[in-house]
C-alpha cells in the first residue's frame, strides 16, 4: 500500500508542523527566561548553549520589581471572582430551571448578550462609576468588573447543566424526607460538580488573563494585577527580555498546571462554546 | 417546574432576586452610563459634564478617523476570522484520526489559547525585537535585511493578525474537533461505496455536517475579534501612525489620552450598536428555545 504510506507520512509531517507552530513561541519564551543574559545578546541558537542555573532573570524579577505583590493581587482577584461567580450563578441558574419564573428566556438571553459586550463599553463607564464611588484604583473595582464577564458565563453554563439534570432525583430525595434545601445540597450540588468545576476554571481563566479591565481601572503599581504589571515593565525595564520572559512564564505556569490536571473539564467547556475571547 | 411555596422556597426566591439584581446592576448600569456619557462633553471622569445632546455622535461620524478605524477593524476582523476558521478546520481534520501520541499534540495545540494576551504579545515582541529577535535575525539571514516590523504599516498589521490567529485558532480547532466526532462513520463509508474521493467526502459529508457549528463559530469569532482591544494595544498601540487603530483603540484613545470622554463613549456606543446587529443575527439563527429542546 504505497499510497497509504505517503498519506501517513504527509499526515505525520503536517501534525509535526502543527505542533511546532503551536509550541515554538512558548518554547522560545521559556528558553529565553533561563538563558544567561550574555547569550540573549548573541545570535540565538535553537537549543540553549548554557542554562543559567542561578535563574538570574527570575531572581531579578522577583527581587527588583512589584511582581510578587502583583502575583498576590491576581490570586486574590481571581479567587474572589470564582467565589462570587459560583454563588450567584448557581442561585440564578437553579431557580431559573426549577421554578416558574416570568421572563426566564429573557434572563438567560440577556446573560448571553452581556457576555458578548465590547469590553470597553463596560470598562469606560465602570471607571466613571467607580471614580464617583471612590473605588477606582482598587482590587474591588477589578473584581466587580471581572464579574460582569464571569457571571453571565456561569449562568449560561450552569443553566445548560441544571436543565438536563432530571428533576426526579430531587423529587425522590424530597419524598424520602429531605427538605428542598437538603435535596439541593445532597443531590443537586454533588451531581453538578463537573459543571461547577468548569465554571470555576473559566472564571479563573478570564480573571487571571484579563488585561483590559485591570488596565483601565488600576493606576498604581501596587494594585496592578499580573498582566498589567508585566506589560508596564516593558517601559520601565527598557526591554530586559530575560526578566520579561521569566514574568511571562510565571503567569502561564498556573494555567498550564490547571490544564494538565483539569484538562477534560476545560475541553468540555470549550466544546460547549463556553469562553469569551 | 413549580411555584415558590415552602419556607426554603421563599428564602431561595429572595436569594434569586438579590443575585439577579446584582448582575443586572453590574451590567445595565454601565451600559446606560456609557450612553449617558456619550451625550455629555467632559475632559475626564471626574470633571464637570456639559450636556451636548448628539453633538459627540455628529462630530465622530463626520470625522474621517472614525471611518478609517472602522475600515481597519474590518480588515483586522475579516482576515483574522478567515484565517482562524481556515486553519482551524485543517488542524481539526488532521487531529481527528488515531495517531500515536495524538493526545499530547492535541494538548499542545490548545496551549496558545490558554495564554494571557500579555504573554502572547510579549512572546511575539521578543521574537520580533529589532536587534535580538529571532525572527528579525532569520529575516536578515534570508537576505531581507532587518525588517522594522512595527514601523511599517503593512508589517505591523501582519504581526497583529498573525499573533491573533496564533492565539485564537485553538478555539476553532477544538470546536470543529468536537463537531467532527459527532459525524457518524457510516456516512463516510456509504460515500466511499458511491465512489467519493477524499475531497468529495469532505465537501459532501463533512462540510454539510459541521455547517451549523461553522455558523456559530464564525459569528462568535466575529463578535469577539471586532471587540479585541488588548492584543492590538499591547503590540502596536494602534500605530504606526494609526495604521492598526480600530474602533476599540480609538474609543480608548479618545476617552483616556485626548481628554474627550464623551467622544470615547460615543465611539464605544457606536461599536456596541454595530456588534448588536451581529449578536441579534446570532439569536435569530440560534434561538434559546431551540437549544432547550435539542438538549
Amino acid at each position: 500500500m504505497k499510497i497509504k504510506g505517503g498519506v501517513f507520512l504527509f499526515t505525520l509531517v503536517t501534525i509535526a508542523l502543527l505542533g511546532i507552530w503551536s509550541f515554538f513561541p512558548i518554547y522560545w519564551m521559556i528558553v529565553s527566561s533561563i538563558r544567561p543574559e550574555r547569550d540573549l545578546f548573541k545570535i540565538p541558537t535553537f537549543w540553549p548553549e548554557t542554562i543559567d542555573w542561578q535563574f538570574t532573570s527570575y531572581k531579578n524579577l522577583l527581587e527588583l520589581t512589584d511582581y510578587p505583590l502583583q502575583f498576590m493581587n491576581s490570586v486574590v482577584v481571581a479567587l474572589a471572582v470564582v467565589f462570587i461567580t459560583l454563588i450567584i450563578s448557581i442561585i440564578i441558574a437553579y431557580v431559573v430551571t426549577r421554578y416558574r419564573v416570568p421572563g426566564k428566556t429573557f434572563i438567560v438571553g440577556s446573560m448571553l448578550y452581556a457576555y458578548m459586550f465590547p469590553p470597553l463599553m463596560l470598562a469606560i463607564p465602570l471607571l466613571s462609576i467607580f471614580a464617583t464611588l471612590g473605588l477606582s484604583d482598587s482590587l474591588i473595582a477589578v473584581i466587580l468588573a471581572h464579574c460582569t464577564l464571569t457571571i453571565p458565563l456561569g449562568v449560561w453554563m450552569l443553566w445548560g447543566f441544571f436543565k438536563v439534570m432530571p428533576f426526579d432525583l430531587e423529587e425522590a430525595a424530597m419524598v424520602d424526607g429531605c427538605s428542598r434545601a437538603g435535596a439541593f445540597f445532597r443531590v443537586v450540588l454533588p451531581l453538578s460538580l463537573p459543571g461547577m468545576i468548569t465554571v470555576s476554571i473559566f472564571s479563573f481563566l478570564l480573571s487571571w488573563t484579563d488585561y483590559v479591565f485591570a488596565f483601565v481601572l488600576i493606576t498604581s503599581d501596587s494594585n496592578k494585577t499580573l498582566p498589567v504589571g508585566l506589560a508596564s515593565l516593558i517601559g520601565s525595564f527598557d526591554a530586559r527580555w530575560g526578566e520579561l520572559m521569566a514574568g511571562a512564564t510565571l503567569i502561564a505556569i498556573p494555567l498550564f498546571l490547571m490544564f494538565v490536571f483539569l484538562g477534560r473539564y476545560f475541553i468540555k467547556g470549550l466544546a460547549a462554546g463556553a469562553i469569551k475571547g | 417546574m413549580q411555584g415558590f411555596r415552602t419556607r426554603s422556597d421563599k428564602a431561595l426566591k429572595w436569594a434569586f432576586i438579590a443575585s439577579l439584581s446584582i448582575i443586572l446592576l453590574l451590567i445595565l448600569v454601565p451600559v446606560f452610563h456609557a450612553i449617558q456619557l456619550s451625550l455629555f462633553q467632559s475632559e475626564s471622569f471626574i470633571s464637570n459634564k456639559n450636556w451636548v445632546g448628539l453633538a459627540n455622535y455628529i462630530r465622530i461620524l463626520n470625522d474621517v478617523v472614525f471611518w478609517r478605524s472602522l475600515w481597519v477593524g474590518l480588515v483586522f476582523g475579516l482576515l483574522t476570522i478567515g484565517l482562524q476558521v481556515f486553519l482551524g478546520i485543517i488542524f481539526a481534520l488532521f487531529l481527528d484520526r488515531s495517531f500515536p501520541g495524538l493526545p499530547i499534540i492535541r494538548g499542545i495545540v490548545i496551549l496558545p489559547y490558554l495564554l494571557p494576551t500579555v504573554v502572547v504579545a510579549l512572546a511575539f515582541q521578543w521574537m520580533l525585537d529589532g536587534t535580538l529577535g529571532l525572527l528579525t535575525i532569520w529575516a536578515e539571514q534570508l537576505g531581507f535585511g532587518r525588517p522594522s516590523w512595527f514601523e511599517n504599516s503593512y508589517l505591523a498589521m501582519t504581526v497583529v493578525i498573525i499573533s491573533s490567529v496564533w492565539t485564537w485558532t485553538p478555539f476553532v480547532t477544538v470546536s470543529f474537533l468536537a463537531a467532527l466526532q459527532t459525524i457518524p462513520k457510516s456516512l463516510y463509508e456509504s460515500a466511499k461505496v458511491d465512489g467519493a474521493g477524499l475531497w468529495s467526502q469532505f465537501w459532501h459529508v463533512t462540510i454539510p455536517m459541521i455547517l451549523p457549528m461553522l455558523m456559530v463559530i464564525i459569528l462568535l469569532r466575529s463578535i469577539w475579534m471586532f471587540n479585541k482591544f488588548d492584543i492590538v494595544w499591547l503590540l502596536t498601540k494602534g500605530g504606526p501612525s494609526s495604521a492598526t487603530e480600530h474602533l476599540p483603540i480609538l474609543a480608548y484613545r479618545r476617552a483616556f489620552l485626548q481628554y474627550d470622554v464623551g467622544g470615547g463613549a460615543a465611539v464605544a456606543t457606536l461599536s456596541f450598536l454595530i456588534l448588536s446587529v451581529l449578536i441579534l443575527i446570532y439569536f435569530y439563527y440560534f434561538p434559546l428555545e431551540d437549544k432547550e429542546s435539542s438538549n
